[in-house]
């Protein structure tokens, strides 16, 4: 039975785990609540794998506390959970129809029941015509959505989704999440690892940030974005000195500066006012000024300190 | 949820892997067969060695072949964890509700019976060239061959799955396996009789699995007044207390995901 109220699917309190010299997660510590699309949103490296790993039992954290529908994650409790992998997890020389077939019955199902639910996701991912192909045949997003489906084929409570559309072209990408989230919503709780930030913008009801294997900032989207500036002045600055970026900072109006090579990244209440200021205190250094809202992103860069992806450059 | 659903899942999913890569199911039973045609008979026209119990070179050499057989069969079937591990299906087994012997149980029995049937057709091959003595009669004499190769094949599946789960390119495993089991067939009774070799490869001979698969096999098939290097009470007893051993062994370590590149 999946749960119906937003009692909490899953509660980490203070969990870590080092990887020889490498530590993935330091006192890590979060509340997932039942029937959400949770968002984990950090840079690569930051420990969000990690901590898929141990909802899918498949890893334990050394300290702290972890649990899974109300218990420590085991071996049993994979039947309740569903997990799209960062690589896909198929046998080229396999067919389509059997990858499912092959899943579905490590995961208890048999007969009709698994004939006709392979069928259904077959033909809710768009696959339903390639079941006898081998995998091998697959473009990169179909096997993503394969991934997909196979994840669902046992109704998982609980969906995590670890970078799901990772290599998937933008209409593949618009297309996988529209079929998931059109039947899947409400009906289960989905966690996705991702660092494409636009993308949990649009499709999480709550996101937190992780940074270096620690959970810095939790709510929904919006609440995040509150408290930011208006606007984000994305500048191509050549050579900006930190004295430079002081005096910027140092403006009324304007908050956070921070940089990385030759971009500037500066929040602000009203952009069109600081942008001959710029100009006037780096002349022929400021070769572009894109103004844009406030967005996740931002928040992110607030929060994280860095960026999952590089600037893009808009207008010059 | 069924305890033999998982397994039974897996195990036809590497035999029907095997099935369809047609290379590998060749090349592992064309190699035995090539030894026992040119091998058997040039060493038996060749040299015509007159201390052979079994008649023809050919004929004696069976027995080794099929444990030859068994070898190369249990090394590739084992190439299938680097194949599923660099797939990453492998990924997807372990994230199923089973923990991680169960998912080697069903595919190391795939193994198994891929390497007993390959061992099988070595036999079923050899019978119309071979004068079989069947000192046992003809039905426990097969009923003890075919326990001699499952024995043999459990325990080299064991061994592989064990190594497999240990080193981390295939390369490297394909080098252990040759390295390690390449001698020991050498000095098993596989391809010259044991008995009049000097001592200390006697010693070796007694401290090495094959020769008793060897002696087993041969016990099984031909007339053997002496009643072989070991005797078959000692042959069953250290092959099947091995089997076990090395098959638990290779149940017992979960298979690395990735690659680390150490």
């Amino acid at each position: 039975m999946h749960p119906s109220s937003r009692e909490t699917v899953v509660s980490a309190e203070g969990i870590a785990r080092s990887y020889g010299g490498f530590t993935a997660l330091d006192g890590f510590s979060l509340d997932i609540p039942a029937g959400s699309v949770f968002g984990l949103l950090g840079p690569n490296g930051s420990g969000k794998s990690t901590f898929i790993t141990m909802l899918a039992a498949m890893d334990a954290p050394v300290r702290g506390s972890l649990t899974v529908f109300g218990a420590s994650p085991a071996p049993a409790l994979r039947a309740r959970v569903g997990t799209v992998f960062q690589e896909n997890t198929q046998d080229p020389l396999m067919r389509v129809g059997e990858t499912l077939t092959l899943a579905g019955k490590l995961f208890g199902l048999t007969g009709n029941t698994l004939r006709d639910r392979s069928r259904q996701l077959l033909q809710a991912f768009g696959l339903a015509d390639r079941a006898g192909n081998a995998v091998s045949t697959l473009s990169g997003g179909m096997r993503r959505r394969l991934e997909m489906a196979r994840a669902l084929l046992h109704d998982p409570e609980l969906l995590l989704l670890d970078e799901p559309t990772t290599g998937v072209d933008p209409d593949e990408r618009r297309a996988l999440w529209s079929t998931l989230l059109e039947r899947e919503r409400g009906a289960r709780t989905i966690l996705l690892a991702t660092n494409d930030l636009a993308e949990a913008d649009t499709v999480c009801e709550t996101v937190a940030f992780v940074r270096q294997g620690r959970v810095v900032a939790t709510g929904t989207p919006e609440s995040l974005k509150r408290g930011l500036k208006r606007e984000v002045l994305h500048v191509t600055w050549l050579d900006a000195t930190d004295r430079q970026l002081e005096e910027v900072q140092a403006w009324p109006g304007t908050g956070q500066v921070t940089h990385e090579g030759d971009f500037v990244h500066i929040a602000v209440d009203d952009a069109a006012s600081l942008v001959p200021r710029l100009f006037a205190i780096a002349p022929g250094a400021v070769r572009s000024v894109t103004i844009q809202p406030s967005t996740l992103e931002d928040a992110y860069f607030q929060h994280v300190g860095r960026r999952a992806s590089a600037p893009v450059e808009v207008a010059s | 949820m069924s305890a033999v659903t998982a397994p039974g899942a897996l195990f036809l999913r590497d035999i029907r892997a095997v099935l369809r890569s047609r290379s590998q199911l060749y090349s592992s039973m064309l190699m035995p067969l090539l030894f026992l045609v040119f091998l058997g008979n040039g060493v038996s026209e060749g040299l015509s060695p007159s201390k052979l119990s079994a008649g023809s070179f050919t004929a004696y050499l069976v027995a080794g072949v099929v444990v030859m057989a068994s070898v190369f069969s249990s090394t590739f079937s084992s190439a299938s964890y680097y194949r599923d591990r660099d797939s990453g299906i492998m990924r997807m087994f372990l994230s199923s509700p089973h923990p991680p012997r169960v998912i080697l149980l069903g595919k190391s029995l795939a193994g198994v019976f891929i390497g007993i049937v390959q061992a099988m057709v070595v036999f079923v091959v050899a019978a119309p060239f071979v004068d079989f003595e069947w000192q046992y009669g003809l039905v426990p004499g097969l009923v003890m061959a075919a326990a001699a190769v499952v024995l043999l094949n459990v325990m080299l599946s064991g061994l592989a799955q064990a190594l497999a789960s240990r080193i981390q390119t295939m390369q490297g495993f394909h080098l252990v396996m040759n390295l390690g089991l390449f001698p020991l067939l050498f000095f098993s009774g596989a391809f010259f009789p044991i008995d009049n070799l000097p001592v200390w490869l006697q010693v070796l001979a007694r401290l090495n699995p094959l020769s008793y698969a060897v002696d087993a096999l041969e016990l099984s098939a031909y007339a053997n007044g002496t009643g072989g290097f070991f005797g078959l009470w000692l042959d069953f007893a250290v092959m099947a207390a091995l089997a076990v051993a090395v098959y638990a062994l290779g149940l017992a370590r979960t298979p690395k995901l990735s690659y680390s590149g150490a």
